[in-house]
Parts: structure tokens; sequence; C-alpha cells
């Protein structure tokens, strides 16, 4: 694991980076994550990490990255399309989680031709009627002073087990968790406090823009972004070739069967070679 | 001579049918409190109580009467303190109206406040005290206000209505969150420049520096009043002097509760009632550990990351808050709720004046579910045993405290 920061445009924005061989994934973070509350690299990312050189920036704000005045989904979807520049990569595989997976599927859907494969993992994004995306802000308000179950349960399918309470401890954790967790409520709280609440209606009719291959993951017992945004995804998507669900895990799938869902990615990518990358290095060349 | 501590009283307006078992079966008065617990047949008549209660006051010589906005919950009935504000300048003659404040971000536009405020303070002829406030958790979650840009909205919003009652309109307003081609309100204002201004603060620096350039009265909003708010007044004091100003007591002001019967045992059996409906109930969700505070924390992050980083560093998650009181004892060290007989009373809040100087004393008597008699019979013997001894030694010590200007020859500086 490296960690580096670059500078886009006179901001700081930092990188945590592994793997040396492979096709460059990028990978963007949600709450119960890297850069969200840890300062490195997860399992999860270590194992696909085996399979590509995974490049995770933490979001404005977030872990040493520098705040943005305003942070907007424009703004920040914006923002990424600077960070792939100045980190030189016109073509790449994307991966992200939660409104990670929000900020991937709008960089898909304007920009499919940077975009080779794209994996979303719970992401938020669409309005589904009835399936309303969970109160993230209001549960991180403890119970007592110090009680964050209710928060784990949004997040974890086993509220109090020991990835749960890893992550989201009750009672005050360590002084650098705590604040990245808040730096990752503050980023979020700029895109989804007021409505729309992590999502864009208009997302749902764009999804088709999106051409590349697409996975979707998400957690059976998913309470934060319930599973029907999955659907919805998958069949919006206009070359989505899976959707797995996997029962037993929560909104954060990645940490509670991190190894199932890196290998699903890497299985997915196997299957479905980069060719359209491949063929846009091409025209990037020729042009 | 200086003025003495000008004595205010605050009414929050609290809904006092709850069932009793209410702290047992539900884990927050705020927000999310179902309102089917709301009795239209018990809460007949209750605003024109409060708005009576109110009235009292002006009658019985307080220097003004204070209200406040909240929304969904059982600790403030006025979702819009207008409206309350609007009955008592035809219920009132003499003391001022204070508005603790509209909550800027809440509203479509800073003009409808600056239209509002200039139709009371007509109403009024001239009686409004102005406050502005940016609302705190609660109203983040209940009217969707993006926490992490409501500082510079409320900060926009108040430019715009001071510019809106000392600029000749119509003129055009180019902000970020409020831009207005037309600025022109009708009515404007009786009082020139504009009605006195309070913005509450707790000790955000930031939000003093505003306060002392702006030439604003600071409202330190707090409930307890240790060593804290002693601390605040000398921040509050050398903020002023950075910009070339002189602290007086009339540029701050406190909120505190009391009570006041002919003996202290009297006193604390007759207000037990209200003060633990309001302590138990009223304040569960705000400040109290019990059930989940949405006032301050990780959920609202409206301070940067740095501000949050010093806040976990000095301070304890299991600290009890004023909420979590269960003894008058525990009430008399937070300095928060006065319960006693006249003398203790004038002693005690003497106490808080010698400490902490400041010259408005907003103070609430009516507290949760507390019986209108007592009430009233609380605000009658302030007035008349209390308030004029603490009127009067004030005068004395902000005399002592703050000699006039000229007493202060240039060649010091």
């Amino acid at each position: 694991m490296s960690a580096r920061i670059i500078d886009v445009r006179g901001r700081k924005v930092a990188v945590a980076e592994s793997g040396r061989g492979g096709p460059p994934l990028v990978y963007l973070h949600g709450f119960a994550d890297v850069h969200g509350i840890a300062a490195d690299l997860t399992p999860f990312h270590q194992r696909l990490a085996r399979h590509a050189r995974v490049i995770a920036p933490a979001h404005p704000g977030c872990n040493g990255s520098d705040e943005l005045a305003s942070a907007s989904i424009d703004d920040v979807v914006f923002h990424y399309l600077e960070v792939f520049d100045a980190a030189d990569l016109p073509c790449f595989d994307l991966v992200g989680h939660c409104v990670g997976g929000w900020i991937a599927a709008e960089i898909a859907v304007r920009h499919p031709e940077r975009v080779a494969r794209l994996t979303l993992v719970g992401a938020c994004g669409l309005f589904v009627p009835g399936a309303p995306i969970g109160d993230v802000f209001m549960h991180a308000q403890p119970e007592r002073g110090t009680d964050l179950s209710s928060l784990r349960a949004l997040l974890f399918a086993d509220p109090n087990g020991a990835t749960a309470k890893r992550w989201f401890p009750d009672g005050r954790g360590d002084l650098d968790e705590e604040v990245r967790r808040y730096q990752m409520l503050r980023f979020g709280s700029f895109m989804g406090f007021r409505p729309p609440y992590f999502y864009r209606r208009e997302l749902r009719e764009r999804l088709y823009r999106a051409s590349m291959p697409s996975l979707v993951i998400w957690g059976g017992q998913d309470r934060m972004v319930p599973p029907a945004h999955g659907t919805a995804y998958s069949d919006g998507l206009s070359d989505a070739r899976h959707f797995a669900v996997i029962d037993g895990a929560g909104h954060a799938v990645h940490l509670e069967q991190p190894e199932r869902v890196a290998d699903l990615i890497a299985h997915f990518h196997d299957q479905h070679p980069d060719e359209h990358a491949g063929a846009q290095l091409e025209s990037t060349a020729r042009a | 001579m200086s003025d003495g501590v000008q004595l205010y009283c605050w009414h929050f307006m609290s809904y006092p049918h709850l069932p009793a078992d209410f702290d047992e079966k539900y884990d927050t008065g705020w927000v999310t409190v179902p309102n089917s617990l709301w009795d239209k047949d018990k809460s007949r008549g209750l605003y024109q109580q409060y708005i009576d209660q109110l009235a009292y006051a002006d009658e019985l010589g307080f220097d003004g009467m204070v209200l406040n906005e909240h929304h969904q919950n059982i600790y403030g009935l006025m979702p819009s303190p207008n409206l309350i504000a609007a009955a008592l300048t035809q219920r009132t003659k003499r003391g001022k109206i204070v508005i603790l404040g509209n909550l800027l971000p809440l509203h479509l536009s800073p003009l409808r406040i600056a239209e509002e405020y200039a139709m009371l303070d007509n109403m009024s002829d001239g009686r409004l005290i102005a406050g502005f406030a940016p609302g705190s958790g609660p109203e983040t979650f209940n009217y969707n206000v993006a926490s992490a840009s409501s500082r510079s909205q409320f900060w926009e919003a108040v430019d715009f209505i001071q510019r809106a009652w000392t600029e000749p309109g119509p003129f055009e307003y180019e902000g970020r969150h409020y831009p207005t081609r037309y600025v022109n309100p009708w009515p404007q204002p009786t009082q020139k420049p504009h009605p006195p201004i309070w913005i509450p603060g707790s000790r955000s620096r930031e939000t003093l520096v505003e306060i002392a350039k702006r030439g604003y009265c600071y409202f330190l909003s707090s409930r307890s009043h240790g060593k804290e708010t002693a601390r605040s007044q000398e921040m509050f004091a050398k903020i002023l002097a950075e910009h070339g100003k002189r602290y007086q007591p009339s540029r701050m002001g406190i909120l505190m509760s009391a009570y006041v019967a002919e003996t202290d045992a009297q006193a604390q059996a007759e207000a037990k009632e209200g003060v633990w409906y309001f302590l138990k109930n009223c304040l569960k969700g705000h400040l109290r550990r019990e059930g989940r505070q949405l006032t301050f924390g990780p959920g609202i992050p409206y301070i940067p990351a740095e501000e949050f980083r010093d806040y976990l560093k000095f301070s304890d998650p299991t600290t009890p808050l004023l909420g979590d009181a269960e003894s008058f004892d525990d009430l008399q060290e937070s300095a928060s709720i006065v319960v006693g007989s006249a003398e203790t009373v004038y002693r005690r809040i003497m106490d808080i004046l010698t400490h902490s100087k400041v010259g408005n004393l907003l103070i609430q008597f009516h507290l949760g579910n507390m019986q209108d008699a007592l009430a009233r019979k609380s605000m009658r013997l302030f007035a008349t045993e209390v308030a004029p001894r603490l009127r009067e030694d004030s005068a004395k010590l902000f005399a002592r405290e703050f000699p006039e200007a000229a007493l202060v020859p240039e060649m010091a500086k």
C-alpha cells in the first residue's frame, strides 16, 4: 500500500494505491470504508489489488483531501474528472460503494468512454419509490451519548458483530478515526442531507448511457440503500452482466464479506476482458 | 450611572399534556415524537393561557417578552413566533417584544423575515428586538437544512435583512444563496436605523467576531451558567476590543429559568412537577443523555473537521447534561434553573451577574406543565420582590465594572 498526495489544480487529493500489475482500477469509497474511517486500504482492497492496480482517492474533505467550497454531486463529478486527468487515467475500471457508487454511476453515464468496466456496490444515487435511502445522519447521533447500535444496524447485517463494532464502536473511539467518520458525514451532508437525499431522479433515465459491462453487488440485508436500488441499477444500465445479492451481508457488504466481493469483481473482469479500454487507448493515441 | 440589568420574561410554550409514562415509552421529545399524543380537547385555550401569561409580564413591568422558533417538538409550540408576537403587539403596551429568533436558513427568502419583522416593529410602535438564529440540529432534520452550508446561508441572510432595512430600495442583491432582483420591502421598520439585532452563539469565535463587527447583541445560547458563562463574556469583550469597541453589559444576554415562592421549601414543592416535566420530557432529545440527542454531534456536521477534533478532545460523551439532573442540588450546580424564596433567587442571580457581567437576563418562568396560577405567582413575586433589588444592585455593579468612557483617558491607550 502506498499513500500519496496529488495536486489537482491547487487542491490536495489523498490517494491510496496498491497492486503493481493489472489495469488501473479506481475505487470510490462510502461511509463505512477506507477514507471514511480507516486510513489504509482494507482487506477487500488488498484482495482486489491481486488483480488490478487499485487507486483509491479520498473524497474532498476526507482523510487528507482538501474540502471543496461546494460539494454538490456535479461539483464532485467535475472534481473527479480533474483527478483522473491529473493522475493520467484516460480509461480505467471503476468501482464505487455507497456514495462512491453514486459518483461512479454519474461519471459512467457522462463519460462512458473513460470507464472500461463498472461495479456498483450498495450504491445510492437512484430514487426508488417506496424504498427510501436511510438517514445516516440521524443514526450517527448516538443514543445515550455513546450507543451507535442503530447506525450499525443501518450499515451491517449483524449490528453487534465484531466487524460492525470495529468500524463503529460505542463511545469515543480512536480520535483520528472519529474525525474521519465526521469528515465523511460532512462530505456526505453536502450531497444528501437535504433533498434529494443521496439521489438524483434523472439518473435512472440516464443509466442507459453507461454502455460498459457492469456488475451490481448488494448486501441482502442492506438497510441503508435497500436492494430494490440494486435491481433498479441492474435494470437500467445498458450492459449489466450480473446482479449479485449476498445474503447475510448489509450495506457494508465489502467489509462483512471482503473476499467474496473482491472475487466477484475479479471474476467479472476475467469474464469480460477490457477490450473497450484498449480501443479507447488506441483512439486516444490516433487523435 | 449605568443602567441596571434588563429583565425579560421568556415563554417557550411547551406542550403540557403528555402522558405520565412518556419518558418510559418514548425516546425523544423532538422531531420524531409522535403527534398522535396531541390532545386537542385538553389543548383548547392553551395558546390563550400562554399569551395571557406574557401580557401579565408586561403588566408586571418586565422589560420585555421573549419568543423563539421551534418545530415538531414538545419543547416549544411556536413554529412561527411572529404570530404570537403579532398578538402581543395588541395585548401589551410597554415591554420590548424579543423574537430570538427567526431561524433564517429555514425560510425560502430572508425578504419575508425583513417584511414580517418590519410589520411587527410598526404594529408594536417600535418595540421589536429582532433576533436571528441559524437553528441547530433538530431544525436541520425538520427543514432539510444542509448543515455544512447553514452558517454561510445564515450570515448572508443577516446581511440581506440589514441592507433591506437600511438601503433605499429597490436594489438587486447578489448573494450566493439568496440572489434577489428586487429588494424593496414595504413597510420599513419604525426604529432607525433598524431594530436592535440579537444573535445567539455558543463559544464559536467566528460568530462572536461577526456580532462584534456588526454592533449586534450577543445572546449566549447555553442554559447553564458556571465558569463558562464568565469565560464567554471575557472572550466577547476581548473580541470587541480587537475591533476597537468596548464591552457594555447591554451587549450580552443569557437565558435562565426561575421559580419564586414564599420560602425555599415551598418553592421546591411547587416547582417540582413543572421542573421535572421540563427536564425529563422537554429536554429529551436536546439536553439529555437518555434517548437520542439531536442538538449537536457528528450527524449535524456544520463545523469544520478541525473544530470537531477539538470538541472531541475536550468533551466527554458520558458527562451528564442539564436534563439528567436528578435533584434540586444538581440543578443548583448548573445555575440553570433557580428555585427558591425571593431572597435566595435574588442572591443566586446577583451571583451570576457578578461573575458574568451580562446586562440582559432572559428568564423562563413557565416550565413544562407548570400550572397557570403557579407560573403567575412566581412571576409576580419575582417582579415585586426580586426585580427591584436586581435592577438597583446591578446598576451599581455595572457602574463600578464599566465606568463611563470619559473615565478612560485617550492617552492611556
